[in-house]
């Protein structure tokens, strides 16, 4: 536990607030007589406006530590604080409310809706916040400007590169101006290119609405332009 | 509006499989529509026939339904004439028809046999109730103007008197008094009514004979014929309360057994029907939408981690069930409207039903209101099972959800 207090500082230079705080996280999975350790007692604090990459093999851990931050999981024990609220007790409805407000996904392979535009799938989160009409066109339009897919807006996914969906899937997170985002290796499937500017998209975007990013990756482009690094090794924190 | 997009859309993902679910519902919704049509349309054919046989109404005296006459006309009614006079002034009585309901025997002088003999107003009652026997042989009665005593027979009682239009026969009936009265009448005309039993015993004479035969100038009840089946409540309520004492009213359904027996047999014959095709509605849509929703497990799980609440998924995969279910339900409506009407043009008959000795016109009902609880019932299924199938998958965590194959 020696490197705790580190990991639950804030990033050099980053004063703003902390997003989300884990205390003591473990998280076991059993299949069958096999239990399988994917975290043990997980200290963290996640600052806003930080780009916080995740690293780490496959199986450390990465994925289980970024579903319970976004509340799509529940850890087996510890505290696990959003924005200084303990969710221990939240039941499920609640935790759904929390993630369509304050909680933004980009998965590795898009997890676009198929027989969605590019316009809708960025407009969901808003329709389900139940912003008017109106206001939700004007602001899916200044998203997809935001990101170059302006005339793309009509088209479906599947009509679109790698590269674009992720954009795609980018807005789609930062629509809602999330307090917190999720990213599970985003760049994984692009080219460097690609990845780069995916990247820049990110980062300007979370710093332009005080969001906090924890993005899991392997990727070292990526690693290189986020605002603290941490490692993970069979469900430990190094 | 936007989730109702969204489910067409989803439906239309996989096209083949829409389109089996679309067309079973269909024809199940058209099955259901059909059959239900046709067992209508028989309702409605035996309601005409029951009401045509007795009159939307009948009075008789306290009785006359439900106890036997000793003696013939016990329960008859004297003064029929004034009473028919009153009961025309109602504004929904078109016609009141007396008759004298008897029987005893009719001979040819070497064989006597039964016979149940109806006496009526031969130019009221084929006026009003047109041919409601078809003639087999000679003329209508009442259509020869001589004063001998007429019959018609059933075609199968002048079989077996060997009597022809114009033989000599004898009726033989108890008086009122008690005693034994025979009248010479001749055969003016071989009928047939289509049920055998019925040809085999049934006689019409006019009332005059009748009255003779059985010495009483009495009528046992009066037809009262209205402007259609729709008054029949309010006519009966309106003449129930000037009726005097010792009078009783019945509707036709009151006294149409056969009616409410072939009513039953049917409801519970297409109601059975029907429930069979909604439950392979019911399949069909179950596992159409269970195949979706697997296919689409990653999907839901991405939906739910973006904030839809599991009584919203629910509702998503509900309108897609609602969507094939109404899709299919307006098409089964549509092909049974076209099938329908088709036949109205096809003249289709069908064959003689057991102990009738004539077909029928295959005609299906159209009755909107049918057709409108047929579309809303099939949806409903629809929705529900896809309900049911949605909120299974709520029960997955979104873990589980988003790492499906």
């Amino acid at each position: 536990m020696s490197y705790a207090i580190d990991l639950m500082r804030p990033a050099a230079g980053a004063a703003a607030p902390v997003a989300c705080t884990l205390r003591a996280i473990s998280k076991t999975y059993r299949s069958g007589e096999h239990t399988t350790s994917a975290l043990r007692d997980i200290d963290l604090a996640v600052m806003s406006s930080e780009l916080l990459a995740l690293t780490g093999p496959s199986g450390s851990g990465k994925s289980t530590l970024l579903n319970i931050c976004g509340l799509i999981d529940r850890p087996d024990a510890g505290e696990y604080r959003f924005e200084s609220r303990d969710l221990g007790k939240l039941d499920e409805p609640s935790r759904a409310l929390l993630r369509r407000e304050a909680i933004g996904f980009v998965f590795q392979s898009f997890n676009l809706v198929p027989v969605m535009s590019v316009a809708d799938n960025v407009d969901y989160p808003l329709l389900l916040l139940g912003v008017p009409a109106r206001e939700r066109a004007r602001r899916v339009a200044d998203m997809l400007e935001r990101v170059g897919l302006a005339e793309f807006a009509v088209r479906r996914p599947d009509a679109l590169s790698g590269g674009q969906r992720q954009r795609v899937a980018i807005a789609r997170a930062l629509i809602k101006r999330p307090r917190l985002v999720i990213a599970d290796e985003p760049t994984a499937s692009l080219d460097s290119a690609t990845a780069e500017q995916m990247l820049g998209l990110l980062r300007e975007l979370c710093h332009a609405h005080g969001t906090a990013c924890l993005i899991a990756t392997h990727d070292v482009r990526l690693i290189e332009r986020c605002d603290r690094v941490l490692g993970l090794r069979d469900g430990v924190l190094q | 509006m936007k989730w109702l997009k969204f489910a067409a859309r989803n439906t239309l993902r996989n096209r083949r499989r829409s389109l089996v679910t679309i067309a079973v519902a269909a024809l199940g919704t058209a099955g259901v529509l059909l059959a239900s049509g046709f067992a209508v349309r028989a309702y409605q054919a035996l309601e005409q026939a029951a009401a045509s046989d007795t009159g939307h109404l009948t009075l008789a005296r306290s009785g006359y339904f439900d106890r036997e006459e000793a003696t013939p006309l016990q329960y008859g009614i004297e003064d029929y004439q004034a009473l028919t006079e009153r009961l025309r002034a109602d504004p929904d009585v078109r016609v009141v028809m007396p008759r004298v309901r008897f029987s005893g025997l009719v001979s040819n002088g070497d064989k006597s046999v039964i016979m149940l003999g109806t006496g009526i107003d031969p130019a009221a009652e084929f006026r009003v109730r047109g041919n409601f026997v078809q003639l087999h042989a000679g003329t209508l009665l009442g259509s020869k103007q001589d004063a001998t005593a007429e019959v018609m027979l059933g075609r199968a009682l002048a079989q077996s008197l060997s009597a022809q239009v114009g033989s000599e026969l004898t009726l033989l009936a108890s008086t009122r008094a008690g005693a034994l009265n025979a009248l010479d009448v001749r055969v003016s005309g071989i009928f047939t009514t289509g049920i055998l039993e019925l040809d085999q015993r049934t006689l019409y004479t006019d009332i005059r004979t009748a009255q003779l035969l059985i010495d009483a100038p009495r009528v046992s009840s009066l037809g009262i014929y209205l402007r259609g089946m729709d008054v029949t409540d309010s006519a009966r309520a309106r003449i129930a309360a000037r009726l005097q004492a010792g009078f009783v009213l019945k509707t036709w359904r009151e006294q149409a057994t056969f009616y409410e027996a072939v009513r039953n047999l049917y409801n519970r014959i297409f109601g059975a029907m029907g429930s069979i095709l909604l439950v392979i509605v019911l399949f069909v849509v179950s596992s159409a939408m269970a195949s979706a929703i697997l296919e689409r497990m990653r999907e839901l799980g991405t939906l739910r981690a973006l904030g839809t609440l599991p009584s919203q998924l629910i509702r998503i995969v509900a309108l897609e069930g609602a969507t094939l279910g109404a899709a299919g339900a307006l098409l089964g409506a549509a092909l049974a409207l076209t099938v329908s009407v088709g036949l109205l043009y096809a003249r289709i008959q069908m064959p003689p039903p057991p102990g009738r000795s004539a077909g029928y016109p295959l005609q299906i009902a159209i009755v909107p209101i049918l057709y409108g609880y047929a579309v809303l019932a099939v949806t409903l299924l629809s929705t529900a099972c896809a309900a049911v199938i949605g909120r299974r998958t709520t029960q997955k965590t979104i873990v589980e959800a988003l790492n499906h194959a």
